[in-house]
């Protein structure tokens, strides 16, 4: 992209190699390192204590990405967003365990692959639903709509309905075995980390390759100003629900992935806050920047699990602490927000960036 | 991201000999056909990519726009005038007319319509190429006092559908007709190409003159190709090399380099996007060969000064470590002295920390060869070049003999000197004192002006009209021009540019004229540079609403009074500046001040500014001037200032 810092004899003859992602040798080093840092050193060197926290960062990560979407790209501004992971992850968990799957099918696993993305298709219709009031309203009222697909598919539906499927009571249980992919069985945290890996790169790419597309452009036109990106000829509506879709979609898949690092699933594992959450990753990480949503999801993801590591050791002077951590934890993710919001509105996505100026720019300050 | 494989040997010149009967279209010829289909011959920045041309492209463009010339009525040896910026469109205008058995004359593209209509009357040219709508207005105007010019071919369409005069013509429409010919007469191009002789005029080139109207140098096919052999027997070029083409065709020095060195060689010429982005665009692209007078390599040690001042303090002091380095290894080297190990690993260390990436901001990282002529360099600045890592080398030559007859050797640098001549080249000495020389790029003579000619050309020695001697290295010292040399008051003789340019290494002062011929003492008036002394007021909140008010300010006047104190210290007591004024404006090419090149046309300037040298000569502390100054747009006001005048006291 244009906005790579290319150095003194790298031009471009044609607009491929100026669209190119990776331009230079030293990019590509660097992109290759991450690589090999990604797939063989954390796998190699972490214990499992850290290979789940990785896994929930990119749990993080591609819950954020769809909200990243709708807020950072898009404008519509949503706190509703874990409905569409409960989504996909019910979908997901009541086609393997309640739909009659041929024999041949289950033994191959393709159950699973296969209910992934119905799971993604299914949310991705559930959030045009509870994105039709934003072909009417804006800003605090879309927020407003937005939480109610929270409290009627959460609390309503998955609580009152969904989780009597079957007569299991509130949870359906997910025995080790029943996730696989082929002859794959997920059945560790090392491989719900490959996986996570994959569906992680896999869903940046596409993002990424989204946003500078027609349509891409034309939701940062809506989320700029509407009005004007319908007197330039865009489908705001049609574009507005696609962008639900899309994020729907990505949600689905998300909850749909998370399964498989869960024993059970039961509604409590969406509650209203993991929506709010994953609005904090992309204030904290930086709004409008793929970046951002993955430098939220570390931060929010390993500092909290720091703070737990560091009260652990003053909770045999402070028992309270324990018993009281989870408010801690929420008092921190309030804090973070705020000292963000006060000292780096633009989020870590523009600190990185004012970082890699400073040694681009070198020696200079411009 | 180079496309385009460009195989063979890397210097054919090398083994070419160049014979009379050569002539550019025929050296073109033979390259495009050689070229072909896979290989670049330049590019044009548009809409944010660089357009490759292939030579293929290249020749069909510049045959049917031969044969449109011919077809519209181009005699042999009619001159074509040329006016616009670089873009390939003018490269193929020049080409075009050289192969019409025409002759080529460029003009510089801000030349006010006097000199336009002086160069085009002077010239007899019949036709000329236009770029752009400001172009052909200018022509339009003088249409009725120059009877001679028949046809003005424009090229951008921009802003010229209501245009109806008759004698206009689009590029296209010159091109069309071509292929009309051509279709006629399919081998009419190489027909007329093969006709030319190496000893015809190629070019004719207006010297920028700094004494009085500019004289047009005639150049042959002849003088041109043995110029660039000679130039890159020296230092070869390669074909895979890169090369900027931003400053005006209107100027040997990039005549030199895309005609007879670009042509020879095959090397890709890169156009900018427009002169505004030229600097970014180099960065793009970094050149492998540079030529640019003084002022470009002048701006770029302002802009680092500059950008060093408000640097963060580390960033600063990796600066200053490795541009100390640099320096110790700079003048190393100028000593032509063994480089000790120790220094090797610092040079290593500086170059990793801070020169990789400086050179890459100034789009120097792949220079192999920078030029520099046309005017006098300071020593400060050469040597800031050189502590960069940049092979900075003077060349020394006139419009008359090609563009150059000196340059420096690789590795047998001199700051204060020029180099030593080209093969095939001979200077000499005259006992007044006057450079001479002789080669095979001697120009025929002066267009319409034999006096001159007679003056300047006698026995195939070429009379510069510079002061300077050999040294004993064998190296030539220019010393200046002969008539600007100044006497001072021990009797010793004083290059005036030389002071000037040490005063220039202060990013503050952009123009400096120093003053002193037979006083006793010396007396310099400044330009400073409105832009970096305007930040610097900004940032100890001096208000000024104009140049000539911030020019004035007496903070202003310190802060000159330590550049000049700092340039004092090294000039022996008798060339020391004693006295100074800030001039209320810039110096202009507009104003006749300067060439189009930049240099300080100083009879017309001690004549239009004598109430100021009065009075640095006198005891006067204020000098009061009411003038009129005209603005690029045309608007005239007048001025009423009073000057200060500065007194240095050791």
């Amino acid at each position: 992209m244009s906005t790579t810092f290319l150095p003194c004899g790298d031009y471009h003859q044609n607009y491929a190699q100026e669209h190119a992602w990776w331009q230079t040798k030293f990019i590509k080093g660097k992109m290759i390192l991450l690589f090999l840092f990604l797939f063989v050193f954390i796998p190699v060197t972490a214990n499992s204590y850290w290979i789940s926290v990785c896994n929930m960062v990119g749990y993080t990560i591609l819950g954020a990405l769809g909200v990243q979407l709708l807020i950072g790209y898009c404008g519509q501004l949503t706190l509703g967003h874990g409905a569409f992971i409960a989504v996909g992850a019910y979908a997901s968990t009541l086609l393997i365990l309640e739909f009659p799957w041929p024999q041949f099918m289950l033994d191959w696993g393709i159950a699973y692959p296969v209910s992934v993305i119905i799971a993604g298709f299914v949310a991705g219709i559930w959030s045009v639903l509870f994105g039709l009031p934003s072909a009417r309203v804006k800003g605090f009222y879309l927020i407003l709509t937005t939480m109610a697909a929270q409290f009627i598919t959460v609390d309503f539906l998955l609580t009152q309905y969904v989780s009597q499927i079957g007569g299991r009571g509130q949870a359906f249980s997910l025995p080790l075995g029943t996730i696989k992919i082929g002859p794959w069985v997920i059945d560790s945290d090392l491989k719900v980390y490959y996986l996570m890996l994959i569906l992680v790169i896999f869903f940046c790419i596409v993002m990424a390759n989204l946003i500078r597309s027609r349509v891409g452009r034309a939701w940062v036109a809506i989320r700029d100003n509407d009005i004007s990106a319908e007197v330039m000829g865009i489908n705001v509506v049609k574009y507005k629900l696609l962008a639900f879709f899309v994020a729907g979609f990505i949600a689905g898949i998300t909850g749909a992935f998370w399964i498989s690092n869960l024993a059970a699933i039961s509604p409590e594992h969406f509650p209203w806050f993991l929506s709010l959450s994953l609005v904090g990753v992309i204030l904290i990480g930086g709004v409008s920047s793929i970046h951002g949503t993955i430098f939220g999801a570390i931060f929010m993801v390993v500092v909290m699990e720091l703070l737990q590591l560091a009260v652990m050791p003053m909770a045999d002077t402070y028992p309270k602490l324990l018993m009281d951590f989870l408010f801690i934890k929420e008092a921190a993710f309030g804090l973070a927000i705020c000292l963000f919001i006060m000292f780096e509105p633009n989020g870590i996505a523009y600190r990185w960036q004012q970082i890699k100026n400073y040694f681009n720019l070198w020696p200079f300050s411009y | 991201m180079q496309q385009g494989h460009k195989t063979g040997e890397s210097n054919t010149i090398q083994g070419m000999e160049i014979s009379k009967a050569l002539t550019i279209p025929k050296l073109f010829l033979e390259q495009a056909g050689k070229f072909g289909k896979d290989s670049i011959a330049m590019r044009e920045k548009e809409f944010g990519i660089w357009r490759p041309i292939t030579w293929h492209d290249y020749l069909e463009n510049v045959k049917f726009l031969a044969l449109g010339l011919i077809s519209i009525g181009l005699k042999d040896h009619d001159k074509v005038c040329m006016i616009g910026t670089n873009r390939p469109e003018g490269l193929w205008a020049e080409m075009a007319t050289m192969c019409a058995r025409g002759i080529g004359v460029w003009l510089f593209q801000e030349c006010l319509i006097e000199e336009v209509k002086y160069i085009v009357d002077h010239s007899d040219a019949r036709f000329i190429f236009c770029e752009s709508q400001e172009e052909v207005d200018k022509a339009i105007s003088i249409i009725n006092e120059c009877p001679k010019l028949e046809k003005i071919i424009w090229d951008d369409p921009k802003g010229m559908r209501h245009y109806q005069e008759d004698c206009l013509i689009s590029f296209k429409e010159v091109q069309r007709l071509g292929k009309e010919l051509n279709q006629k007469h399919p081998h009419l191009f190489e027909e007329t190409i093969f006709k030319g002789h190496g000893d015809e005029t190629a070019l004719l080139l207006y010297t920028s003159g700094t004494t009085a109207l500019p004289k047009g140098a005639l150049l042959s096919h002849y003088n041109m190709l043995t110029m660039g052999q000679n130039l890159m027997a020296v230092d070869p070029c390669l074909e895979t090399d890169d090369y900027v083409s931003y400053l005006p065709f209107a100027w040997i020095g990039e005549q030199m380099m895309v005609i007879s060195c670009g042509l020879q060689i095959g090397f890709t010429l890169n156009f900018p996007e427009s002169s505004e982005t030229s600097q970014a665009n180099i960065r793009e692209i970094g050149p492998h060969v540079m030529f640019a007078p003084p002022r470009m390599y002048e701006q770029m040690t302002r802009t680092v000064q500059v950008k060093y001042l408000d640097s963060t303090w580390i960033k600063r002091k990796c600066y200053e470590l490795a541009a100390k380095i640099g320096y110790h290894m700079a003048n190393l080297k100028f000593k032509k002295k063994p480089i000790p190990f120790q220094w090797r690993f610092l040079q290593a260390l500086a170059y990793l920390m801070v020169q990789k990436k400086l050179k890459d901001h100034l789009g120097l990282s792949r220079v192999r060869n920078a030029y520099t002529g046309g005017a006098a360099m300071g020593p400060d600045h050469f040597r800031f070049f050189h502590a960069m890592g940049v092979n900075l080398k003077q060349i020394y030559g006139q419009t008359e003999i090609g563009g150059i007859s000196v340059i420096h050797r690789s590795g047998d640098i001199k700051f204060d000197t020029v180099g030593v001549s080209i093969p095939k080249t001979e200077v000499k000495i005259t006992d007044e004192g006057e450079i001479i020389s002789k080669s095979p790029s001697v120009f025929q003579g002066y267009y319409k002006n034999p006096e001159a000619t007679e003056k300047t050309l006698i026995d195939g020695w070429l009379y510069s009209g510079d002061r300077g001697f050999i040294d004993d290295d064998g190296h030539l010292v220019v010393f200046d021009r002969s008539k600007d040399v100044m006497i001072l008051k021990d009797g010793k003789p004083f290059a005036p540019q030389y002071l000037e340019t040490r005063l220039k290494f202060s990013p503050y002062v952009k123009d400096s004229w120093a003053i002193g011929d037979k006083q006793d003492y010396l007396t310099t008036v400044i330009c400073i540079d409105y832009s970096v002394v305007g930040k610097w007021a900004d940032e100890k909140k001096l208000n000024y609403t104009s140049y000539p008010e911030l020019s004035q300010k007496p903070e202003v006047y310190d802060l000159v009074e330590k550049q000049i104190r700092q340039a004092n210290k090294d000039l022996p007591e008798p060339a020391r500046v004693r006295k100074f004024i800030n001039l209320y404006k810039e110096l202009d090419a507009d104003d006749d001040e300067l060439t189009r090149t930049r240099k300080l046309r100083r009879a017309f300037v001690a004549k239009r500014y004598d109430q100021i040298i009065e009075a640095l000569y006198s005891d006067a502390d204020v000098v009061h001037i009411e003038t009129t100054i005209s603005y690029e747009d045309g608007r005239k006001s007048d001025i009423k200032v009073d000057l200060h005048i500065r007194k240095i006291v050791d």
